[in-house]
């Protein structure tokens, strides 16, 4: 064997053995087996109603609330201040001594939300039970979603909360789109939104939450047997939070 | 041309074949020597590592993967946890149960391997 045949036979052998070894290592590494989800739709579609006739103009306990449970940045600074909540007076077209009504405004979980079509990363998406949310892990702030939205419910983080008075409840930082997730964490651990226990124990009860599909839960009761009304249905993103007395 | 020969038994078959078995024996333990030493340098995380409080048992998974592929289940729990609406009890609030500190668990292996991940941008670690 000379010189020649000795180089090509080890290079061979050792293209072999570190390719064999290199292959051990990939097929033989565990695997978080993410991929493969084992997940079953509950069914349910999470809609709220709020009855304007018992909320009290004063009040914005859901507001503090709101801003307690999900860490939501509020400086009192308007360039920064993000609202997943808010309250804001109607006006009326026409000069009129009424002072107009003051509504909770929140993000309305459209069915068909525009946020979601325009969002390029996917990150803001309907969930199987119809509550939208944003994957802030996804989010590049691109804030299309903000020019989507017709109820402006979205809000762009432009200043990190410097509170933190949850701390089972992440925060956002910087750059990106927020809204209301109607409390996705609490639904899912079996409990009320925030704003709607803050408004039970305020004792108005102004606001209502519960599954739009269950035909005998509280909300379908009232969205049959009372005059309900939704903003801006004709726009046809079919949103799920409906307004007794507005 | 050939050159001189480097190998002469008789059979230049037999001599295909001790070349092919010896670099099969002599790479892998090459390899092997190479990885102990890169484990038994300086900085390896060997050195710094820290038992955790003992809280449980044991860990979700075994040491030896969490080590190195701890990202890799967080990354699919919060897939499942936010794409899905599937609540997990393991997340980051549950692993400082027991890895009380960020900055003895957490800081010194990510500092160590120059690694910036920007879960404590948002997520609750103790100190």
């Amino acid at each position: 064997m000379d010189r020649r045949d000795f180089i090509k036979t080890a290079g061979g052998a050792f293209l072999l053995a570190s390719s064999g070894a290199y292959a051990f290592r990939v097929l033989t590494a565990p695997s978080a087996g993410w991929m493969d989800v084992d997940f079953t739709p509950s069914g349910r579609k999470w809609g709220m109603v709020i009855d304007m006739n018992k909320c009290r103009e004063d009040c914005t306990a859901c507001l503090q609330a709101c801003r307690e449970e999900n860490n939501v940045a509020f400086v009192n600074d308007d360039r920064y201040d993000i609202h997943w909540i808010r309250k804001a007076r109607l006006q009326y077209k026409e000069e009129s001594e009424n002072p107009g009504k003051s509504v909770i405004l929140l993000c309305n979980h459209c069915d068909n939300p525009p946020c979601a079509q325009v969002c390029p990363v996917q990150a803001t998406y309907k969930r199987h039970d119809g509550i939208v949310i944003v994957d802030h892990h996804r989010c590049i702030g691109c804030r299309y979603c903000m020019i989507a939205c017709p109820y402006n419910a979205r809000y762009f983080n432009m200043k990190e909360s410097e509170e933190w008075p949850n701390k089972d409840f992440p925060k956002r930082s910087h750059g990106v789109a927020e809204a209301c997730n109607l409390c996705a964490h609490r639904l899912d651990a079996g409990k009320m939104p925030a704003c709607v226990e803050a408004c039970a124990r305020q004792g108005c009860g102004a606001l209502y939450v519960g599954d739009l599909n269950d035909h005998s839960s509280e909300v379908s009761r009232l969205i049959a047997k009372s005059a309900v009304k939704r903003i801006r249905p004709d726009l046809g993103t079919e949103p799920k939070v409906y307004y007794i007395g507005l | 041309m050939k050159g001189k020969p480097l190998l002469s038994p008789a059979d230049p078959g037999q001599a295909r074949l001790i070349v092919i078995i010896a670099v099969l024996i002599f790479v892998p333990l090459g390899f092997s020597v190479v990885s102990q030493v890169s484990r038994n340098r300086a900085e390896s995380p060997n050195d710094f590592l820290e038992k955790p409080d003992p809280k449980y048992e044991e860990c979700v998974r075994e040491t030896s993967y969490m080590r190195f592929h701890h990202w890799e289940l967080l990354r699919g729990i919060r897939e499942e946890v936010v794409r899905y609406g599937k609540r997990s009890d393991v997340g980051l609030t549950k692993c400082s149960e027991c890895h009380t500190s960020r900055e003895r668990f957490c800081d010194k292996c990510h500092n160590a391997a120059s690694l910036t991940p920007d879960c404590f941008d948002c997520h609750y670690f103790p100190k």
